[in-house]
């Protein structure tokens, strides 16, 4: 019997690896082990443990916690399944899984991403093998392009139409970068993938760099990952050492050397030009294009850039065929998407859906809806760069141009659900809070520009809205998406432009009646006391920093509205929830 | 602007540009190096790294301000990062952000005047589902609420303060 | 592939060379498409999205600069998203560029004189490039220098540090200096365009338009219905503030272009308007306002009640006014002290100022009020008079009525209001009344007037209701008020006139310019050095004469003087080619503002001072440090908003890297760069 215990980072924040040292020391000495997998993608679960009997899953146990190791060693020791009853998974939660079409993620969570073996003995590299010693880079690309796969960081460019231009370019020496640099806030697909399946990411940049003939690649990762760069150095470790990275692959003439470079912490630089500039050991400033990077790249030779989840997918539409790969999705979206499912959800994590599902079907039918019964109110997709989509297009499908219709994008893969307690002004300042320091700076539209728009936003959410804001915001937002040097700029409009589009009523109400009406911004939020709730605890009002609560023990309690400085201690300590916001 | 002129034992960085040498490093990742040996970046080690990778000092400062990863200055001993990510946002990180700056005195960015604590916020840790989180050091801290931030960081300061 | 392409750019066929961008075809062209962060000489850049086009068939805009031809490319330079994506570029660069274009000095005189430029050359000791300098908008610098109120030294930065600088003075000596020598500094005249002006009134506009326009090429003719020409400068200014014998120079300078000068000419009675419009081509009625207000109080009308301005007149004629032992001159305003310090010195023993509110209410200049005090005007504040006492229809005494200052309207301005029963009867002999003064529109009935009975005069052109008569000065629209408004509007009249009488139109556009909002902590760096006091007559000598009290600056002292300007308008205004697209694109350069980025004044480099308010970042300094002087001294810091150019951080020797070959300075779009004086 074999003990998985699910260890990407956000399992190991959740306490994982604290379970895994405790049952490691528990069953020690007995034949069963203890290993790791990546993450399965059900963050809400975490900590997750799979018991095996060789390669049969036995059981999922979810949020398991230290203290519970002792008792599931012991049930293992004694082969007593009754008593893991508790920590199993339930038939609602497991849904989350059936209902999803895995290809990029289908091994994360299944295997130990810090074994190569474990990749191998699961058919891995292959594709590889099978590119290497039977296909052109000519019927590489061909394939690809029968697949349809489109450029997974959110541009959804067609690979093949890369590729093919970077072969064609002349020039000997090219190169191939993997963008890693999720800087998305709300998105953590690539994540996943390196820490939980790198080798499935290694061979995928192989076969590419065999197609455009490239000698050296690079993976770019966000510094913030670490886990994610350790697992993948070990990875290109074990690969170098087993002949399927560096001088003459497999045997088959075909050499290919993989680095890994770290960024620094600059959103932009997941903008290709900008991921180059930053590769050099320079500023992450985009560069102008053309010439684009197929032409003059890093060290101004032919390159290509795709993203982590575009490079898991490769592998398989090898081994599969690129018609099993696009007869799935629709017409103008092919293959699978993986998002990052969070907000206001009630089962969040990484989804992998194919393209054509309904939001809907995958908020509701794989997140299991909205939290704590609220309504639902939007869904942001695409970060910084997408937008807010409201209820009413809950039945959009997933597919590029049919999100791009709603003034979102596909994006990356983050999905962050809202619920009707988010404003979505608020949201919108949010994301220029974003933009505005990720902004590089070099370009006019949007280094002055974001900041401009944020101000906006700013004082509209702290009711100092002037009539006539929303106009001018629309006007800015206008003049960056056309004047913009770089995707960040050009798009940083976004989410200030659906939420006008969706929710003007929201931006009125702040500007013209200083409210918010989904009560979060502070300086319009006003406090009161449900009299029939209240229990007279006296807790708010000992907590009320400027002594605005008023009452007596035991008597429903009330706040001074003029005193109120909408700190919010008050509804925090309120156990009878009777502190009322509007 | 000499106030992070110090005088940095140099030779710890022979090794940095050994491996810059080997591996053809580039800028960044020899500052990258370069901070993990002094926890941050001080203006001879600028020079020297300039000097020896035959950059202008003009160009090295360009670089070490442009990446937010990069400190010119000394931090505390514990490093908050606060994720301000989209989940974390939608699940109260601005609330959290205010405990911790009211409960520490400090701003964003800034370390306490006793030198034990230090706020950066962060993009996205990537550790959506637990939001709000936040990291200190090498610990992850999710499903924060502002009263129970503040009680991590008096647990931290009680630890020290003993 | 052909090497040459063909493409179409506004509509322009046009070919060129493969690899070309759309910049250098349309440049080669005559095609110009604007740019910030370009030159020929580097790589393009992209930063200040200005060479936007719209290529058909494109979505998305291209930037010029490294967007590449290709055949059958049409190209729409002036397209309506290109131009509005430019037009935003700019409103946030100028919503984030604080600087002064121009001083506020300048921008504050009516007649925006150059004031920057003619204190450093006077501080520099270049009197005569500093007279030129005046010239070329008032034409009487010494007379202008005694009198003006100089609203540029109101709006002076200096006074942040101390005091303001002596602008006005400074203009005096240099004239002075100048007319020492006895050198007359005087425009070119062009050749005679066989055009003659009339011009009625020979008053500071009526010399000022005449000066421009025999500069111009027209024959020029005053009429003026006093003995001297001259007009309030003469009339209405006392001889020791303003010594006739200077006037009478610069009006001599005047008059030796060529200008011919009428006096004693009535209108009405010497010649009509109609007769004037047939002689002339054009008319300029400058004829300025010579009538004494009333102050509606009974007992006007005694004898020993004189107007303020006809009492300065009478003065000025040479005629002693019988004003008796004590007298009083109600008002606050500048001619109230002209007629109380003339007063004095025709002798009277008790001269009084009746003013109905408080000394920080008077309109006046305070170093006048001081100078009246000193010899021993006594100021009655908070009394207005209520009836002019006589006996025998002679003055003999006005009742006040006390007065005190009311709450405070809106703008915090507190009125006067009369305290109920207090009343102060004051025994005179005589009393002048300054309150103020009216045009009289006799000989100008055809021209249509205001509701004050003032000539109405388009404020722009200074056109009136008839073809070819143009009018400027206090006799038109808001009535009287200080000669530099006067000269200003002469100015712009004599343009209008020549374009008038060329048969053009000039279009007219206020120009854009970027100005800052200044607070005193912004001046704290800078070493005080207190304005240097100009050196005037003891109070009691010059009481008792008419000779003029200020004894005027000596070289060095006008030099030290001169020295302390700031120097806050930008020394690029002329050549920012931020401005210059920043007036041909923008709607409203206050749009998009907000929060500035981090701005500072730098001098590193010690030859070349950096303004990093002005800068937007184009980086063509950093780039051509690194590129073409292959220094690397410059370079980007920070990131986004914050993002500035510095030099390098060492502290010592930074100096001896700079390869003093000032290129960055010469590639910089706006004034952030600048040659260290």
């Amino acid at each position: 019997m074999r003990v998985v215990i699910g260890e990407g980072s956000c399992g190991i924040a959740a306490g994982a690896a604290k379970v895994h040292s405790k049952l490691h020391e528990l069953l020690e000495g007995t034949d069963i082990s203890v290993g790791i997998a990546g993450c399965i993608g059900m963050c809400f679960l975490e900590p997750i443990i799979d018991i095996y009997d060789e390669k049969t899953l036995l059981k999922r146990l979810v949020k398991v916690k230290e203290a519970d190791a002792e008792t599931i060693a012991d049930a293992l020791n004694k082969n007593d399944f009754e008593a893991l009853k508790k920590y199993e998974i339930s038939e609602d939660d497991s849904v989350f899984l059936s209902k999803q079409t895995r290809i990029a993620l289908r091994r994360c969570g299944l295997i130990d991403p810090e074994s190569i073996d474990a990749y191998t003995d699961d058919g891995g590299y292959s594709a590889l093998k099978q590119v290497l010693t039977s296909m052109t880079p000519e019927e590489v690309i061909e394939e690809i392009k029968a697949s349809g796969l489109a450029g997974r960081g959110g541009a959804g460019f067609p690979t093949w139409f890369k590729w093919n231009a970077a072969r064609k370019s002349e020039g000997t020496e090219k190169y191939l970068i993997c963008n890693a640099d999720e800087g998305d806030p709300g998105a953590f697909m690539d994540r996943a993938v390196i820490e939980s399946d790198p080798h499935t990411l290694i061979e995928g940049m192989l076969i590419g760099a065999y197609a455009i003939g490239a000698s050296h690649a690079f993976v770019y990762v966000r510094a913030e990952y670490p886990l994610a760069i350790v697992r993948l150095q070990k990875a290109i470790n074990e690969a170098m050492e087993k002949g399927y990275l560096g001088e003459n692959i497999l045997g088959t003439g075909f050499s290919c050397f993989l680095k890994i470079k770290a960024g620094a912490g600059a959103f932009v630089c997941g903008e290709e030009t900008a991921l180059i500039e930053s590769l050099e050991g320079k500023r992450g400033m985009p560069r102008l294009k053309p010439p684009f990077p197929a032409e003059k790249g890093y060290e101004n030779k032919p390159s290509n850039i795709n993203n982590v989840e575009t490079f898991a997918n490769v592998a398989w539409i090898i081994e599969n065929g690129g018609e099993a790969f696009s007869a799935l999705g629709t017409e103008n979206s092919k293959g699978t998407k993986v998002f990052a499912l969070t907000g206001k959800i009630k089962r969040g994590g990484l989804v992998e859906i194919p393209m054509g599902l309904t939001l809907k079907e995958v908020i509701y039918d794989i997140g299991g809806g909205i939290r704590d019964n609220r309504e639902f109110k939007a869904v942001q997709l695409g970060g910084p760069s997408g937008g807010c989509i409201p209820k009413e297009l809950l039945d959009t499908v997933i597919d590029y141009k049919a999100l791009s219709a709603t003034g979102a994008i596909m994006g990356s893969g983050g999905m962050v659900v809202m619920d009707e307690g988010t404003c979505m002004v608020n949201m919108a300042r949010f994301f220029l809070d974003f933009t505005t320091k990720e902004s590089c700076g070099k370009c006019v539209h949007c280094r002055i520009g974001t900041k401009r728009m944020f101000e906006i936003l700013t004082r509209i959410t702290e009711g100092n809205g002037k009539e006539g804001d929303v106009e001018l915001l629309e006007e800015l937002c206008d003049g960056i998406r056309s004047g913009a040097l770089c995707g960040l700029g050009q798009t940083a409009p976004n989410p200030v432009l659906t939420t006008i589009k969706y929710f003007r009523n929201e931006y009125e109400a702040h500007i013209n009646e200083k409210r918010c009406p989904a009560g979060e911004c502070a300086t319009l939020r006003t406090y009161s006391i449900d009299a029939e709730k209240c229990k007279g605890c006296t807790l708010c009002s000992k907590k009320c920093p400027v002594n605005a609560i008023s009452g007596v023990l035991k008597e429903a309690h009330a706040i001074d509205t003029e005193k109120c400085i909408k700190c919010g201690q008050c509804k925090e300590v309120c156990k009878f929830d009777a502190v009322e916001v509007k | 602007m000499c106030e992070n002129c110090c005088n940095s034992d140099l030779g710890l960085l022979s090794e940095v540009f050994r491996d810059m040498k080997n591996n053809g490093d580039n800028l960044i990742t020899v500052l990258q190096k370069a901070q993990d040996i002094y926890g941050y970046l001080p203006t001879d080690v600028l020079y020297e790294i300039a000097e020896k990778t035959g950059n202008s000092p003009a160009k090295v400062l360009g670089v070490a301000t442009f990446y937010t990863q990069f400190r010119l200055k000394k931090v505390g001993k514990y490093l908050i990062l606060l994720c301000k990510g989209t989940a974390c946002h939608v699940n109260g990180a601005d609330g959290i952000e205010k405990a911790i700056c009211e409960e520490l005195g400090i701003k964003d960015g800034d370390t306490t005047d006793d030198g034990l604590f230090s706020l950066k916020t962060v993009a996205c840790l990537g550790c959506c589902s637990l939001s709000p989180v936040m990291m200190i050091n090498e610990e992850t801290y999710g499903s924060l609420t502002p009263s129970k931030t503040v009680e991590i960081l008096r647990e931290i300061r009680g630890r020290e303060t003993e | 592939m052909s090497d040459i392409i063909n493409l179409i750019i506004d509509g322009k066929s046009i070919t060129a060379k493969s690899g070309d961008t759309i910049l250098t075809a349309a440049e080669k062209n005559g095609i110009e498409i604007p740019n910030l962060c370009y030159i020929k000489e580097m790589s393009p850049y992209g930063a200040c999205g200005m060479c936007v086009v719209e290529a058909e068939g494109m979505p998305k805009l291209l930037r010029a600069c490294s967007a590449k031809v290709s055949e059958g490319m049409i190209i729409n330079t002036k397209g309506e998203r290109a131009l509005k994506a430019r037009r935003i570029a700019l409103e946030l660069l100028m919503g984030d560029h604080k600087g002064d274009c121009i001083g506020p000095c300048s921008l504050n005189c009516p007649a925006h004189t150059d004031c920057q430029k003619y204190v450093k050359e006077i501080g520099e000791g270049r009197f005569e490039d500093a007279v030129k300098t005046v010239k070329e908008v008032i034409a009487l610098p010494a007379s202008i220098g005694r009198v003006c109120p100089h609203p540029c030294e109101t709006a002076c930065r200096r006074q942040h540090v101390e005091e303001p600088i002596s602008i006005a003075y400074l203009k005096a000596f240099a004239a002075d200096e100048v007319l020492k020598s006895g050198k007359h500094i005087l425009p070119e005249k062009k050749a005679s365009t066989g055009k003659s002006v009339g011009i009625i009134g020979g008053g500071p506009a009526g010399l000022s338009a005449a000066f421009r326009l025999i500069g111009n090429g027209h024959s020029v003719t005053i009429y003026d219905k006093m003995p001297k020409m001259g007009g309030m400068l003469r009339y209405g200014i006392p001889e020791y503030r303003l010594p006739k014998a200077v006037l009478d120079t610069e009006i001599e300078e005047i008059r030796s272009l060529g200008v011919e000068m009428i006096n004693s000419f009535t209108l009405g009675e010497d010649a009509s308007l109609k007769d004037l419009s047939k002689k002339h081509d054009a008319i300029l009625v400058a004829n300025g306002a010579w009538k004494s207000s009333s102050i509606r109080c009974p007992g006007e009308e005694l004898d020993g009640v004189f107007g303020g301005i006809d009492f300065l007149r009478a003065v000025a004629l040479g005629e002693k006014p019988d004003i008796g032992k004590k007298t009083a001159v109600v008002g606050g305003g500048n001619t109230a002290m002209d007629a109380c310090r003339t007063a004095v010195r025709l002798g009277a023993e008790e001269v009084s100022i009746i003013y109905r509110r408080t000394r920080d209410e008077m309109p006046a200049e305070d170093i006048e009020i001081e100078e009246a005090m000193e010899e021993g005007v006594i100021f009655r504040f908070l009394t207005n008079p209520s009836e002019i006492i006589g006996e025998n229809g002679k003055v003999t005494a006005v009742k006040l009525q006390v007065m005190k200052l009311g709450e405070p309207d809106e703008k915090g301005r507190r009125s006067p209001v009369p305290v109920e029963g207090e009343f102060i009867t004051l025994p005179l002999d005589s009393i002048i009344i300054a309150a103020g003064q009216k045009n009289d529109p006799s000989g100008f009935e055809e021209i249509e007037t205001t509701k004050w009975g003032t000539i109405l005069a388009d404020e722009i052109t200074y056109t009136t209701s008839i073809p070819g008569v143009f009018a400027a000065g206090d006799t038109t629209n808001s009535g009287a008020s200080i000669a530099i408004k006067a000269i200003a509007e002469a100015n712009e009249a004599a343009k209008y006139i020549d374009a008038y009488l060329d048969g053009i139109e000039i279009p007219y556009k206020k120009p854009v310019l970027s100005e800052r909002t200044v607070t005193d902590d912004m001046f704290t760096e800078y070493e005080k050095h207190p304005r240097i006091k100009m050196p005037q007559r003891a109070p009691e000598d010059r009481r008792n004469d008419f000779t003029e009290i200020n004894l005027g600056f000596n070289e060095e002292e006008a030099m030290q003087e001169a020295k302390r300007c700031l120097s806050c308008g930008c020394h690029d205004y002329g050549h920012c080619k931020l401005i210059k697209y920043a007036d041909e694109y923008c709607t409203d350069c206050k749009k998009f503002s907000g929060e500035y980025h981090k701005g500072f004044i730098e001098s590193k480099l010690e030859i070349i001072t950096r303004d990093q308010n002005k800068c937007i970042l184009c980086s063509l300094c950093v780039r051509t440090c690194e590129e073409t002087a292959k220094k690397g001294i410059l370079g980007l810091v920070g990131r986004g908003f914050d993002t500035i150019i510095s030099p390098e951080f060492r502290n010592t020797d930074i100096r001896s890297i700079c390869a003093d070959c000032k290129k960055c300075v010469e590639v910089c779009p706006t004034g952030a760069l600048k040659i260290t004086e």
